[in-house]
């Protein structure tokens, strides 16, 4: 069928394409042309400056560097220990309970478990981060240290600590994200033939045995697609960090991450320097999800 | 006396009875610790939701003596101050203003792109369709400040129309590649007896595919109601110079910041709230669409 | 848009192959973002009023002003409420646009940034725009014109001749004024009167009498010294560094000013910050670091904090929740006797800025209206609303200050010509940064004093290498 092809698909694509030209392609090219300029965003035209930005980012800027290993830890840590808490949810709740006529089921309450472990999703990052922030207040008038101090233990100073600043924002960005992989997981889950499952439970395997033999070779795909995205989520940290820790990523430096760099350097009106410091971030994105995509490629696995 | 037919031997050795028995209370094990991780993640998830609750009907004093006490009174006036002083009730319906267009423009622009790169062969299509996936790695940081310029090039700067086409643009991405996917999985042999019947392009579109692409297009919504409700940096930058055009998430973090100046926290709770209540019920009440709208995807 | 860890559920691979076919045009680009950025074109077009001697800055009667307030410490009711109508008096047929809120920078930048900037802004808070940014790309009015007019009160003497000497150099960049600093503001220790009353405890003289007193104050349970860690560090290193110009003179603070060479390793510098790492070390609470401001200010309210360091706004800001009869003191920062400046020394300047951008619509209407701020109605008005005076001389006369103002002022009076200022946090972002980082981590006991002094030093040495950097002197 080819008359009155060409004009629907112009018609079709022109709305939508020229729309992302406008407001996606173009800025981004302007982003790395501004990066090679000092400018401080008032009406006063950029002027030119070359690499500078990059080299000043690359050898003088240690808070750089410390932004860029906060992310790497968070690039680890996040999608580990996130998809194996949802992985243990989501077996729990797709084929852990007892089998009943065949079928594989999960435990008991399991609809309502999915339902509710989804919240987190729903709220928005600012809201997440204003409701941790009394979660993790240092005195009485905190969630946590509230419990603790009435059983009579000491307050953890969540925030403050050097070394446990990081991890308590770790565990937010985890707490929000574990809901939607159960979901995830248990959709991928669900779609596994029964037939496996009941020729492995005949073979005497216990569930344990099962998830590690049958269930997560058959998820690779969703597991794939999973770490890439926490992946790409470790390095796009930001509102959390900018509301929870404090002063500046602290304390002293302790939290910072590459987007927060990048805010600081827009507060202080250089943005030739937060766009060097952005397409950083922009190459160590894709860098990441090209790397992870190539190393784990592998045949789907016939079924 | 009736010959009763013989069980046929079983095909396979019977197992020793232990290996069945240890099986099971390996189960039984496992779905005693699995139940208790559960109902800890549970608590996990809905005590601080729980709590702001509840906190938004505590006073200044309540909330900073002790945390796990029952407020006394039910202070319906935090929240009539949330809603009016502290504008939440503004921002709320101008977040559902936009947030109302803009998934309606996602949807209708980026299924038209999804449907004409998934099922039409032409020169330049594996170009667009990777122009458009390709933003789903962009850090949105990046591209603000021109961005800013741009809309304001356009005359849209501080206006909802202007935040409303940047929303459709950045969502265009995750939709075109999700619905990408789903328009090739529908079966051709539909299209082609409307086109056999005279059906244009257009019409057989609107008529015929798009209703098929349904549950796909009802997740995809879902996910970009969520995705927009929840934005916080590009409403930041491009209507944060009026403050009557804010959405509910720069409205909240600036509540979050005045009560830093003002200590009115319980109102800051309220508005916490009246934030969380809705997507809490819009994804109870979708919550089937969202599961079978990934499951789609996750197959295959 | 998905939320923000949702999966795009295709694979990528399709992305990644074809990276490569990424070009990016850059040299239309130049031309075409010069275009986009320089795009200001609204010029002042309301100077078309007469000068005269009621209108010296020649306003246009019927032009409308937009003002943007800081909504903070003082609220915006002193201009809705005084200023405003003052305004409105001399130009009843002017449309006056007001607008409020506590991140000034949040709404501002994009005004800037688009060549649209409002007419009059009050700079303030911690969400503040940089002055020395402003001024650097010539953001900012010259004010000139506002101080060499006549007063609104007498038309004989000059604007600048009614308010406190130094007020048009506190507000000053290398010598030309930009910037309208208003409240008169005074720092100090503050304590509870009545706390002090019913314990019989006396207010310390000096330093010894001070550290006796905080161990009294531990005895009572109360902890004896707080300041916010989470964000308001700055209030700290306030307190060492006046501490540092008592015991070295006021050059210590002029010579960190200036960025001169070893200037934060001076000996002064280094015995204050030794001493103040001491009460950090047994007077504080630690769990103190991570709360903000008004957290630890709610918490002296409700009397189990000693002493906060502090500007004079402390009593304004904390009227909603302070007690009946808690009676705000303020006490100099206590100090040896022996030191180069005397004990009664205090930091006190000008606060609370005010700015006309330069690109502003109708820049006459935002001079007159600082003019009307600087009149005596202009200044009384607010000293009674706020309770707190401002630079206009004599406007606070008559007024009846809360015990807090009261007691600052009788510092600010007994230090006579004692008074120092410090002016590298509003020049340097990036030094006040690190000193704020470096306080907490003393403070707090992590790092000790030669390592604070250190570490300023380094950063202060990195600003002014760089020559992307704009310098300031005093």
């Amino acid at each position: 069928m080819r008359h009155g092809k060409y004009p629907f698909i112009v018609g079709f694509l022109f709305a939508p394409v020229t729309l992302y030209v406008v407001f996606v392609i173009w800025p981004y090219m302007q982003a790395f042309y501004i990066s090679m300029n000092a400018w401080r965003g008032f009406a006063v035209p950029p002027r030119w400056v070359g690499f500078d930005n990059y080299t000043k980012l690359l050898t003088e800027d240690d808070r750089f560097w410390r932004a860029v290993s906060h992310n790497g830890i968070l690039l680890i840590t996040l999608p580990l220990i996130t998809i194996a808490i949802a992985l243990f949810f989501s077996f729990l709740l797709s084929v852990g309970g007892k089998s009943k006529s065949g079928d594989m089921a999960g435990v008991w309450g399991s609809k309502f478990y999915r339902v509710v472990f989804f919240f987190p999703q729903v709220l928005a990052v600012p809201i997440i981060a204003v409701l941790f922030q009394t979660v993790y207040r240092p005195n009485e008038s905190g969630l946590i240290n509230g419990l603790l101090m009435k059983l009579g233990f000491d307050p953890v100073f969540f925030m403050i600590k050097p070394n446990l600043a990081l991890p308590s924002i770790i565990a937010v960005l985890v707490w929000q994200a574990v809901g939607f992989y159960v979901v995830l997981f248990s959709a991928g889950m669900g779609s596994i033939p029964k037939d496996l499952y009941e020729a492995a439970e005949l073979d005497g395997a216990s569930p344990v045995r099962m998830f590690f033999n049958v269930t997560l070779p058959l998820l690779r795909d969703t597991l794939q697609v999973a770490w890439v995205y926490l992946g790409v989520a470790a390095f796009d940290a930001f509102a959390i960090v900018n509301v929870l820790a404090i002063t500046d990523g602290g304390p002293d430096g302790a939290t910072t991450v590459l987007a927060l760099e990048i805010y600081r350097a827009y507060g202080k009106n250089d943005f030739g320097y937060a766009s060097a410091l952005g397409v950083a971030l922009f190459f160590l994105t894709i860098t990441f999800a090209a790397l992870t995509l190539r190393v784990t490629k592998r045949e789907a696995i016939e079924y | 006396m009736t010959t009763t037919v013989k069980d046929p031997a079983p095909a396979r050795p019977e197992r020793p009875r232990r290996t069945k028995k240890s099986v099971k209370s390996q189960v039984n094990l496992f779905n005693g610790m699995g139940q208790i991780a559960l109902l800890f993640w549970t608590l996990l998830v809905v005590v601080p939701i729980i709590w702001v609750f509840l906190a938004s009907f505590k006073n200044t004093t309540e909330i900073f003596s002790s945390p796990w006490t029952l407020p006394a009174d039910l202070r319906w006036e935090n929240y009539s101050r949330a809603w009016t002083k502290a504008r939440v009730g503004d921002y709320f319906l101008n977040s559902v203003w936009v947030v109302a267009w803009s998934t309606f423009g996602t949807m209708l622009l980026g299924s038209m792109a999804a449907y004409v790169l998934a099922r039409y062969e032409f020169w330049g299509r594996r170009a667009i369709y990777f122009f458009f996936v390709a933003g789903l790695a962009f850090p949105t940081f990046l591209a603000i400040v021109p961005l800013f310029f741009v809309v304001k090039q356009l005359g849209l700067l501080n206006s909802h129309t202007g935040l409303i086409l940047v929303y459709i643009a950045y969502s265009l991405p995750f939709t075109v590649f999700f619905l990408s996917a789903f328009f090739r999985t529908l079966p051709t042999s539909v299209a082609e007896a409307g086109i056999i019947d005279g059906c244009s392009h257009t019409s057989l579109f609107f008529r015929v595919m798009l209703p098929m692409a349904k549950p796909g297009m009802i997740s995809v919504a879902i996910f970009n109601i969520i995705g927009q409700w929840a934005q916080y940096l590009l409403p930041l930058v491009l209507v944060g110079g009026n403050q009557d055009k804010w959405v509910l998430t720069q409205g909240i973090a600036q509540i979050s910041v005045t009560a830093g100046y003002e200590a009115d926290w319980s109102g800051l709770f309220a508005a916490l709230t009246i934030s969380i209540l809705p997507m809490i019920i819009v994804y109870g009440i979708f919550q089937r669409q969202i599961q079978s709208g990934l499951t789609a995807g996750a197959v295959k | 848009m998905p939320p923000s860890t949702n999966p795009s559920l295709l694979s990528r691979r399709a992305l990644l192959r074809r990276a490569g076919a990424v070009t990016l045009l850059m040299g239309p680009a130049a031309g075409l973002l010069s275009a986009c950025a320089t795009s200001s074109d609204d010029g002042d077009t309301s100077t078309g009023g007469t000068k005269s001697g009621t209108n010296p800055f020649g306003v246009k009667d019927d032009a409308p002003i937009e003002l943007i307030i800081f909504n903070g410490g003082y609220t915006d009711k002193y201009a809705v409420e005084i200023h405003e109508p003052l305004y409105k008096k001399a130009f009843p047929k002017a449309e006056i646009k007001h607008q409020a809120t506590p991140e000034i920078k949040t709404v501002l930048q994009p005004r800037f940034a688009g060549g649209n900037p409002p007419d009059f802004v009050n700079n303030s808070g911690a969400g503040s725009m940089d002055f020395g940014a402003l001024v650097a790309d010539g953001q900012l009015l010259d004010l000139t014109p506002l101080w060499d007019a006549p007063s609104v009160d007498d038309a004989n003497k000059k604007v600048k001749d009614t308010v406190v000497p130094g007020t048009v150099d506190v507000g000053s960049f290398n010598g030309k004024p930009y910037v309208l600093y208003y409240v008169s503001t005074v720092f100090g220790l503050w304590y509870s009167g009545k706390l002090f009353k019913e314990k019989s405890w006396a207010a310390p003289t000096d330093w010894d009498s001070f550290i006796k007193l905080l161990d009294s104050m531990k005895a009572a349970k109360i902890t004896p010294y707080a300041y916010a860690g989470a964000n308001a560090p700055y209030y700290q290193w306030n307190v060492i560094l006046t501490h540092a110009a008592k015991i070295g003179g006021a050059d210590v603070l002029k010579n960190i000013d200036n960025l001169e060479d070893k200037a934060w390793e001076n000996d002064a510098v280094k015995e204050a910050a030794t001493l103040w790492a001491e009460v950090g070390a047994k007077y504080m609470d630690k769990s103190h670091e991570g709360l903000k401001h008004t957290d630890v200010q709610l918490l002296q309210d409700q009397y189990k904090v000693g002493f906060y360091p502090s500007g004079d706004w402390l009593e304004n800001e904390q009227k909603k929740d302070t007690p009946a009869g808690f009676e705000y003191q303020m006490i100099p920062i206590p100090a040896k006797p022996n030191g180069q400046m005397s004990p009664a020394t205090v930091r006190a300047t000008a606060g609370e800025g005010y700015i006309i951008p330069a690109k502003a619509k109708n820049t006459a209407g935002g001079l007159e209206y600082m003019r009307q701020m600087l009149s005596q109605a202009g200044g009384k008005g607010f000293a009674d609303l706020i309770k707190s005076p401002t630079v206009v001389v004599g406007a606070s006369d008559s007024v009846e200050f809360p015990p807090g103002t009261k007691s600052s002022q009788a510092a600010l009076k007994a230090a006579g010509s004692d008074v120092v200022n410090i002016f590298f946090d509003g020049w340097y972002k990036d030094l006040d940064t690190e000193a704020r980082a470096a306080t907490n981590e003393l403070m707090f006991g992590r790092i000790n004093a030669d390592a604070y002094v250190t570490r300023i030093q380094k950063k202060a040495d990195a600003i002014k290498k760089d020559s992307s950097v704009t310098k300031f002197k005093r």
